[in-house]
């Protein structure tokens, strides 16, 4: 079991955010993790990778509770790529992925042949090819969001959890980040909004509402017309597209 | 900037590992020139080649050239013009490094010793010291004893008033700022006038409050060299830590970083260096903000560049302004703090301003 999470609570201002969330994702699988807009999936995420701190015997990677893992283990275990944060100080590109190899180093071990062409490789596999020298700052929140995917990716953990990857991304640029997290042998664990998109790249998805977790399955099973109308209060249809043989749903708003 | 922190999109000039030792070599060579000159001038008048054979024959401990000059001139060389000198390179440059290690701590370009209050800290324990006659088990270091505790008191408040998670807003730093140097100006301040004894020991108390590099000798020069070394050299073996940790405390945290172990690291070197440097030369500002500003849009934010060349800017622009300090209204001597003040306090602005327009 890559990820066991059994009976997490997390209370925020009087507000019971998680409410006896428990979940286990095996080694190797596409996990979504959908809802609507604070349902607690963020909440879920951040206490997953020890941004909010869980209680111990709660939260486990790899079979070890992550509350007595050190950063630098921890981060062997887990990459994390959260929504965007502001940066003040400016680096490079390939300096900003390189950050990525820091747990793999022993203290005042520099960087290696290696570590450089892991940076290299998986910023090509982002679509960066060229930008290693640019500065950071200056690229756009969609190519911001990709260098941060290949800063997760060197990490090379087994484990890889993510919030909303796809934000500020195009099209093109959602589908070819699903798609080269899909090629990756790593479990990936991401709160994903857009249900198609969900849809076409999970094994599994875990729908949340109201801090709670209401249904697990493949998307086959798991995303029908009755849950979209009951938490997104949205008619749908959703149908098999045949095409890609995925489920593919259509919203169909009242007002229309 | 939108959250509230400033920054500098600004990118790096020196970019090759050549261009960036051709960069230190001229700072070197810059430095060296500085020194002449600033050993050359004064109220007597030597000429470059005796100075030049002074400090040869000095610095070598024999006399590899004849001596034609008088005993006096060796010493107004020897023991007055050149300790002070190397007294504002360190000083310059640990104010430096200081600035480096506050802004990595908060990831705020807008924090160092001097903004965040810390000097204030600083110099109240040294006026208590010095005045009060506290920490005397301490013995001759009773004085940098009570700076560096002073320093540690108002980092940990400063500090404590500034921070809310991870990432520190300029506006929260500035007040925090304001807030902590008032109360240990005000303390200054009290113990000054609270003490009646001795105009004296007044006069040397007010020297802390504003600046200055007129006490220095060999004695101080050399103890302050030996701690800035060590504290140096503790720094530099976090070079990567600190790196990563700009980059906001949660993700440095998730990338494998004990946030908590480099930020004691960080606190506890800037208030070893802020207490030593204020120790010996009172409260000088902006000199930690100005400098690493400058360095970083020159060879980036990789501290592993950026401390080394703003230990080296650090020091030349604070013997330059030692040198100006001296000259502008000679034979008398303007505290150095005023200079680096006229200087730095409008970039300070400047730095805000942009941070509104950005």
């Amino acid at each position: 079991m890559r990820l066991q999470v059994e009976a997490l609570d997390h209370r925020m201002g009087g507000r019971q955010i998680l409410d006896k969330v428990s979940l286990a994702v095996e080694d190797g699988g596409f996990i979504g993790l959908i809802g609507p807009n604070g349902c607690g999936k963020t909440t879920l995420l951040k206490n997953i990778c020890k941004a909010y701190k869980p209680r111990r015997d709660v939260v486990f990677i790899g079979g070890k509770d992550v509350m007595t893992l050190s950063a630098r283990e921890m981060a062997k275990e887990v990459a994390v790529m959260a929504q965007e944060n502001p940066v003040g100080f400016d680096v490079e590109v390939i300096d900003m992925v390189m950050f990525g190899r820091y747990p793999h180093r022993r203290f005042l071990e520099g960087e290696k042949k290696e570590d450089v062409r892991l940076c290299r490789h998986f910023i090509q596999k982002v679509g960066l090819d060229g930008y290693e020298h640019r500065s950071y700052l200056s690229l756009s929140g969609g190519e911001k969001q990709r260098v941060l995917l290949a800063r997760a990716l060197v990490q090379e953990s087994k484990l890889i959890v993510l919030d909303e990857p796809t934000n500020h991304l195009d099209v093109r640029f959602q589908y070819q980040l699903m798609q080269t997290l899909k090629e990756q042998e790593i479990t990936v664990f991401a709160s994903i909004h857009d249900l198609n998109l969900a849809a076409m790249y999970c094994d599994k998805v875990i729908w949340m509402d109201k801090g709670r977790i209401i249904k697990i399955g493949t998307p086959e099973e798991a995303i029908t017309e009755n849950d979209i109308a009951e938490i997104f209060k949205v008619r749908s249809q959703v149908t098999v597209n045949p095409i890609t043989g995925k489920t593919q749903i259509y919203y169909l708003p009242d007002a229309v | 900037m939108a959250d509230g922190t400033v920054s500098m999109e600004r990118h790096k000039i020196v970019q090759s590992r050549i261009q960036y030792g051709m960069f230190v070599l001229l700072l070197c060579a810059l430095i060296v020139f500085a020194a002449c000159f600033s050993v050359s001038i004064g109220a007597v008048d030597i000429d470059p080649a005796s100075i030049f054979k002074i400090i040869t024959n000095r610095a070598f401990g024999k006399a590899l050239f004849a001596r034609g000059w008088e005993d006096r001139t060796e010493t107004i060389i020897w023991s007055i013009r050149f300790p002070r000198v190397i007294m504002a390179f360190i000083v310059g440059a640990g104010l430096s490094v200081c600035g480096v290690l506050m802004q990595a701590l908060t990831k705020n370009a807008l924090a160092d010793p001097y903004v965040l209050g810390i000097s204030s800290g600083a110099s109240t324990g040294a006026v208590c010291a010095i005045i009060l006659g506290w920490f005397r088990f301490m013995g001759g270091y009773a004085t940098i004893f009570g700076a560096t505790l002073g320093a540690a008191l108002s980092i940990l408040l400063s500090m404590g008033i500034a921070s809310a998670r991870g990432r520190i807003a300029s506006s929260q730093l500035v007040l925090a700022g304001i807030a902590t140097s008032a109360l240990f100006s005000a303390l200054t301040n009290l113990v000054i006038y609270g003490c009646h004894t001795g105009s004296d020991k007044t006069k040397t108390a007010q020297y802390w409050m504003i600046g200055s590099l007129s006490g220095a000798d060999w004695g101080t020069a050399g103890y302050v060299a030996v701690v800035f070394a060590a504290a140096i050299g503790i720094v530099l073996l976090f070079v990567r830590d600190m790196d990563v940790l700009l980059l906001g405390d949660d993700v440095a945290e998730s990338l494998g970083v004990d946030t908590g172990r480099i930020k004691r690291v960080i606190i506890l070197m800037a208030t070893v260096l802020t207490g030593v440097v204020v120790s010996v030369s009172g409260v000088i500002g902006f000199i930690g903000l100005v400098v690493p500003h400058i360095v970083r849009a020159v060879v980036g934010s990789k501290h592993i560049r950026l401390l080394p060349a703003a230990i080296l800017v650090g020091g030349l622009s604070t013997m330059l302004a030692d040198v100006v300090s001296r000259v502008v209204m000679a034979p008398e001597e303007l505290p150095i703090g005023i200079v680096s003040a006229l200087m730095g306090a409008p970039f300070f602005l400047y730095l805000i301003k942009t941070e509104r327009d950005g």
